[in-house]
């Protein structure tokens, strides 16, 4: 009876995976146009933000669509942090990058890309109510800089002239925010982002007049996917004649929030942000379930696997169980999601997608947690209980699953319900790869409507919410599986 | 009659530690030896050496015509013949005492899990304890615990049966129950090989007595032999403490 569940809970699981692999790669597409997958920025306005539907709208968003169209040619769109995008486009993960990336010679060393599209310069901007008069002023404090943008080279360019120190960040709100709070004296921005930011309720001020003036351009990996680059210069040249460029730049600059993020009255109360953004949050509680449960029962697959072959009488089999459990416990969660996402695929060359990187990533790390405790439970289990099994004839195998397993288990339970409630707020880490997860979907949503404070008071609350759920569920299949 | 057990030359030692320094025995069909000694003199080791729980670390082995130091040899098989009942009992706590009964014979494919249950209620009756099919071995007293062990142990139908020192555990007034199970079993023809310290059954049901000191066998006879006219000075000494309280 117990044998036929498990047997139907692995199927389940295998089937599962086979399912997001296949839709995951996402190389083969029906149609005879030529598909690309395209990564873009998750918050980067007026370039590219989420509407009050949850729909990626923006400068880039709107001209990618429009020369796609034009073009003949289809895509699916990935935002994700700027700094993981521009290294996935350079792994081979994405065909292309348009995130408002600025052209500049070290780019140029190792992308190409296309005609020019959106002039720009970078501005300094500091609290409003700063009295910060010039980067003079800047001397001996810190400067907040968003990871991996062309506005940071420049500040670090200059950095020695003003004698500023930096610190960094992955995302323009929070970046906002901390200039805004006064944790940070200054930052450096594209200005038309600036520009749209202060616009939207941002309180900060442009310092400084726009230095190192360049101009964002739509980015391939060197010497591949040249075919799509002619694509976007001939479609970006046939709407820049016909005066369509114009109009997508012109209904984005100085364009009122509220045009895509609903009105301030609904942002200024939670049950309003909860209401506006329900399918939003729904979406990304939907994801980070799905990241925890099938995270569990894969971490729980290869963590019993590898806590088996850790206590098995043969110094091969442990040795490798104790470097497994080694490597994949030692390792941040944060960096191993990176490695898997962006380094395996430079090395093979087959793309993996986000979400299964991010479940191949907790079932190794929170399987190595598992496989610890696995492994103590069995040990735990009095010896004479193996040698009554073996010596009614019970092979080594027979006596583990039906013996000593049965008993491990209940003492491993409440080790289990601990490493679920890990796992399930470790899901969090993988939005820096992309996952719209509901992390990643508070971070979006704030960027469109900058109310911090009010957001992530939600997001704790569901966290805590699912955290509650899933410990009762613990407790009652404590009560079911582990009891006498 | 034929030699179920012989045992030639055996050694066992840990690391520099020699616990058995070169035994010979054979036991022949039917045969019940009660093997006696002081503690540590090496027989339950040698005990468990005859289903290789313990490996030997060299010499001889051969049970029913098997050679457990050949490495060749399937030892499940051999294991499945030989029921091993111990000290403390090692029910498996999370079955019921008849799973505990039935696992085996069920989970080797020997027998249908109906007729295993019907094999293990007859077991259970045997021993006195039919009325606990259901219970958990938790809530057993340490000598029924045991007859279900003696019981499990039976489950498999095997030709010999291995005892060590299955009363020790046990408060005194449980000790008879467990010794007059395994009094029936001898005189039902059970080829017995039991460690322990209870002289009287060792009187009474013994075919043989064996007395272990020092890792080897000092004195081996009928019971009449070995407890009324010892030769080694060791067992006269031994058995002058423990029968003379």
């Amino acid at each position: 009876m117990h044998s036929k569940t498990w047997m139907k809970y692995f199927m389940l699981t295998i089937a599962l995976m086979v399912g997001i692999i296949t839709t995951g790669t996402d190389i083969a597409h029906a149609s005879k146009e030529p598909h690309y997958v395209i990564t873009t920025d998750t918050t980067y306005p007026p370039f590219e933000l989420q509407d009050k539907n949850g729909k990626y709208v923006g400068i880039d968003i709107d001209i990618l669509k429009e020369i796609a169209k034009r073009e003949h040619f289809t895509y699916k769109l990935v935002p994700i942090s700027f700094n993981s995008g521009a290294q996935a486009v350079l792994s081979g993960q994405f065909d292309a990058i348009m995130a408002g990336m600025a052209i500049t010679p070290a780019r140029k060393e190792v992308y190409d890309f296309g005609t020019p599209y959106y002039k720009t310069g970078v501005i300094a901007a500091i609290s409003k109510n700063s009295n910060i008069k010039s980067l003079d002023d800047l001397r001996g404090k810190t400067v907040a800089l968003k990871t991996g943008t062309g506005a940071a080279a420049y500040a670090l360019s200059i950095q020695k002239q003003y004698g500023f120190k930096v610190t960094y960040f992955n995302d323009s709100n929070t970046m906002y925010n901390d200039v805004a709070l006064g944790n940070t004296v200054a930052t450096f921005e594209d200005e038309p982002v600036m520009k749209y930011a202060i616009q939207n309720g941002v309180k900060l001020k442009i310092l400084t007049k726009p230095a190192n003036s360049g101009y964002y351009g739509f980015g391939v990996k060197k010497g591949h996917n040249q075919a799509l680059i002619k694509k976007f210069n001939a479609g970006f040249a046939s709407i820049k004649e016909d005066g369509t460029y114009d109009k997508i730049v012109a209904k984005y600059i100085g364009a009122k929030e509220s045009n895509f993020a609903g009105s301030a009255k609904v942002n200024n109360s939670i049950w309003g942000l909860l209401k506006q953004n329900k399918s939003q949050f729904l979406a990304g509680i939907g994801q980070t379930l799905m990241l925890t449960i099938l995270g569990i029962i894969l971490a729980t697959i290869f963590g019993v696997a590898i806590g088996i072959l850790a206590i098995i009488p043969n110094k091969f089999s442990h040795g490798f169980a104790s470097t497994i459990i080694y490597i994949f416990r030692g390792l941040p969660l944060l960096v191993l999601a990176f490695f898997i996402y962006i380094g395996i695929p430079s090395l093979t060359g087959h793309k993996l997608s986000a979400l299964f990187s991010g479940l191949i990533t907790l079932m190794l790390n929170e399987g190595a947690y598992i496989a610890a405790f696995v492994a103590g439970g069995l040990k735990a289990v009095d010896n004479g209980q193996m040698e009554a099994a073996r010596s009614l004839g019970l092979s080594y195998g027979k006596a583990m699953l039906k013996v000593v397993m049965p008993q491990g288990i209940k003492l491993m339970v409440p080790s289990f319900v601990n490493q679920f409630i890990i796992t399930l707020k470790d899901t969090s880490i993988l939005s820096a790869i992309g996952i719209i997860e509901l992390t990643q979907t508070g971070t979006v949503i704030i960027s469109r409507n900058s109310q911090g404070f009010r957001v992530w008071f939600l997001v704790a609350l569901m966290y805590l919410i699912m955290i509650t759920l899933l410990t009762f569920l613990a407790k009652w299949a404590d009560k079911k599986f582990g009891g006498n | 009659m034929t030699a179920k057990v012989t045992v030639k030359d055996l050694h066992k030692a840990y690391g520099d530690n020699e616990v058995l320094k070169g035994i010979n025995l054979e036991v022949q069909e039917n045969e019940v030896v009660v093997m006696i000694g002081p503690s540590g003199s090496g027989k339950s080791t040698f005990l468990r050496t005859l289903n290789k729980l313990e490996d030997p670390t060299s010499g001889e082995i051969l049970i029913n015509g098997y050679n457990l130091v050949d490495k060749k040899t399937d030892i499940n098989k051999v294991r499945e013949n030989v029921g091993m009942v111990f000290q403390h009992f090692n029910l498996f706590p999370h079955l019921s005492v008849l799973e505990n009964v039935i696992l085996a014979p069920v989970e080797l494919g020997k027998m249908s899990k109906e007729d295993a249950k019907a094999l293990g209620m007859q077991l259970l009756t045997q021993v006195g304890l039919a009325e606990k099919a259901d219970a958990k071995p938790t809530q057993l007293s340490g000598g029924q615990k045991q007859r279900v062990a003696i019981a499990r142990a039976l489950a498999m139908k095997p030709s010999i049966m291995l005892f060590d020192e299955p009363t020790s555990a046990l408060d005194p007034e449980m000790v008879g129950d467990v010794l007059q199970v395994m009094r029936d079993l001898a005189e039902d023809g059970m080829t017995m090989i039991v460690v322990t310290h209870e002289m009287g059954f060792a009187k009474q049901v013994a075919d043989r007595v064996v007395f272990f000191a020092d890792g080897y066998i000092r004195e081996q006879g009928t019971p009449e032999e070995v407890f009324n006219n010892p030769q080694d000075p060791r067992a006269q000494d031994f058995l002058n403490k423990v029968l003379n309280v």
